[in-house]
């Protein structure tokens, strides 16, 4: 585009030229007669322009006879109407040319050269091409400076979510100048600053509820303890270790509440998670509970990928995969089986050929105090082992479901698919 | 038995008898401070074998004082008491630096077995290679057993669970205790897995003697005899 802006440029001044150069002769024509008119045109081819747009020149009488210029032969340019147009002069070289009627017996030709600009387009493009690499330059430091700058406010912004500390947000408030980043810097402080008293508010409430609570309670466990130290006879001290199993229960269910709404709290939360070996872990719970699976009836067998490590809470990992062991042992009859698998992924799956779940409460078993149609009324269990085997699953980024299946119940634990 | 000096940081009174109530009755003494500071004020000026630590007081809370007193340089060892029994509120405990740590509802002679415990591993003398207790001989390094000099065919699982009981021999070893200490568990599972265990262990320690090896305390644990 540069290159045609060059080239029309420079034709046009060559017209200009062409137009005022005749214009000048035919005035010392009219004013000086041919003879001086000669001598100009010999004057001017005499020079050679430095811009290399060389002036060409002829004069010739009504037969054609060559009066003066460098021009041998006439074109095909009529100059009775002054016509102009592009000619071919020398050797080959194009050049803009008007040719003019000055007297009955003598016409002009005055042409100029007009494609030999490669030179000044070399220079132009090497001015554009220098200019332009300085200009690119300048932009790429320019953007890099401004990308380094967007990138340390956004990371300090993603730091802030990550460990959202007091010092990193007073740091993100928002200091006079502002634009969109700055805005949404303040944003998030003000969002994180909101999770984080919501998060303690929540923390000391259920302190207090889990205080006010365990506190008498304990103390109502202390005088059946001492009661049960006083030897009240065997009918009584019946019911009294009954009120002490209650008490437990009681205390395991408030503990469960609690754990369910902690986890549910910290979901997504990476906070306190600790790399550890879930294989071990699982072998151990396992083996923990292969006696007692014996003893039940039940047949127990576990196949455990070795070395799957994981980030999480051991203990609370420890506990989705007894609620999910209690849950299988509680519902299968004796004499069935239960199957425990963990691959790597993690996949972690408790298998059962017992009674198995019904679509319809596939999800409700992950509910509160849910108790399928076909539980026993008086069956043991707080109804809250499911749902927080689930709170504590997501915390972990971790999916729990029922796995479809006619007879029988299949639990799998799995990351959760992004 | 060894009787030991006790320093209770407590703001409950009626917990604070009890505990004082259960240790007179075998010869521990416990001093009861109703404060945090007085507490830390004690903590500095008398020399205690144990410190037991209410995690939620009215002034300071058990984990400051925790902090206070490991600046300080005490190091008598320290069991936080909590209403808080969530499995993240013991791991912040422990992290903090308490050596053990007990959710209210605590039975007190969980808590007296347990400071026992930790005294003994305090100096040292808990990881001796042979424990001997009555009739029982329990070979830590080697990992064997035995009762009248005759060897206990246990398992692995079942050895651990021996020492362990040999390890706090002649106390009563709560479930939680056990679920704590040899089973890694906070909480208590459903399944019967404690009684299960511990009576199949009972069985072998048992198995062609005459007297019991275990008594069952309804409600709360075993304790182990001294097998003669």
């Amino acid at each position: 585009m540069t290159d045609q802006t060059i080239r029309s440029t420079l034709d046009a001044s060559a017209r200009k030229a062409v137009d005022v150069d005749l214009a000048g002769l035919a005035d010392i024509h009219a004013t000086s007669g041919p003879d001086e008119l000669k001598r100009r045109i010999a004057d001017r081819l005499a020079i050679t322009p430095r811009d290399g747009s060389a002036p060409h020149y002829m004069l010739t009488d009504a037969g054609g006879a060559v009066l003066a210029g460098d021009i041998r032969r006439w074109p095909e340019l009529d100059p009775s109407v002054s016509e102009s147009g592009t000619i071919t002069v020398g050797e080959g070289t194009s050049a803009y040319a008007r040719a003019t009627q000055l007297a009955p017996d003598l016409r002009l030709l005055v042409a100029r050269e007009t494609a030999d600009n490669g030179a000044l387009r070399q220079h132009v493009a090497i001015v554009f091409l220098g200019g332009g690499a300085l200009f690119v330059l300048l932009v790429g430091a320019l953007g890099k400076l401004a990308a380094g700058r967007l990138h340390w406010r956004i990371q300090r912004i993603n730091d802030a979510f990550r460990e959202s500390d007091d010092d990193r947000l007073i740091a993100m408030r928002p200091r006079g100048r502002s634009d969109e980043i700055d805005e949404l810097t303040g944003h998030s402080a003000a969002a994180l600053v909101r999770q984080k008293r919501l998060v303690e508010a929540y923390r000391d409430t259920s302190d207090q509820i889990a205080h006010e609570i365990r506190t008498p309670l304990m103390h109502l466990d202390g005088r059946l303890t001492k009661a049960l130290a006083a030897d009240p006879g065997e009918a009584v001290a019946t019911r009294l270790l009954e009120g002490r199993a209650d008490i437990k229960r009681l205390v395991a269910m408030l503990e469960s509440l609690l754990d369910i709404a902690a986890s549910k709290a910290r979901q997504g939360d990476r906070h306190g998670l600790k790399r550890f070996d879930l294989s071990e872990m699982a072998t151990r719970i396992c083996e923990l509970y292969a006696d007692s699976a014996e003893e039940s009836g039940h047949l127990f067998t576990w196949d455990i990928a070795p070395g799957i490590r994981f980030d999480g809470e051991e203990m609370q990992l420890t506990q989705l995969v007894t609620n999910l062991l209690d849950n299988a042992f509680k519902y299968v009859p004796s004499g069935g089986s239960v199957h425990l698998s963990l691959a790597a992924g993690p996949v972690l799956t408790v298998a059962d050929d017992g009674p198995g779940i019904g679509e319809a409460d596939r999800e409700k078993v992950f509910r509160r105090f849910y108790r399928s149609p076909g539980d026993a009324a008086g069956s043991p269990g707080s109804g809250l082992g499911l749902a927080l085997a689930k709170a504590i699953a997501e915390r972990h980024d971790l999916s729990i479901a029922v796995a479809p299946s006619e007879r029988s119940a299949t639990f799998v634990v799995r990351a959760r698919e992004a | 038995m060894e009787t030991l000096k006790i320093l209770y940081v407590e703001d409950d009174q009626r917990a604070a008898s009890e505990v004082q109530e259960m240790a007179a009755g075998r010869g521990d003494i416990v001093v009861w401070e109703n404060s945090g500071s007085g507490g830390l004020l004690r903590a500095g000026m008398e020399k205690f074998d144990v410190i037991i630590l209410d995690r939620m007081l009215g002034d300071l809370d058990g984990l400051t004082i925790l902090k206070r007193l490991r600046e300080s340089g005490v190091g008598t060892p320290v069991l936080m008491l909590s209403a808080l029994g969530r499995t993240t509120d013991r791991a912040e405990g422990l992290d903090a630096g308490a050596d053990d740590y007990l959710a209210k509802p605590f039975e007190a002679q969980e808590l007296l077995a347990r400071l026992r415990a930790l005294h003994r591993r305090a100096v040292g003398r808990e990881h001796s290679a042979v424990i001997l207790y009555g009739a029982f001989e329990c070979h830590v390094k080697a990992r064997t057993a035995f009762r009248d000099n005759r060897h206990l065919s246990l398992s692995p699982r079942e050895f651990e669970l021996f020492r362990y009981f040999m390890e706090n021999a002649g106390e009563v070893v709560t479930r939680e205790m056990l679920l704590q200490d040899v089973w890694n568990m906070s909480f208590d599972p459903q399944t019967n897995v404690v009684d299960v265990n511990v009576g199949r262990m009972r069985r072998k320690l048992e198995d062609g003697f005459k007297s019991p090896a275990l008594e069952t305390i309804w409600g709360s644990g075993y304790r182990l005899l001294d097998g003669r």
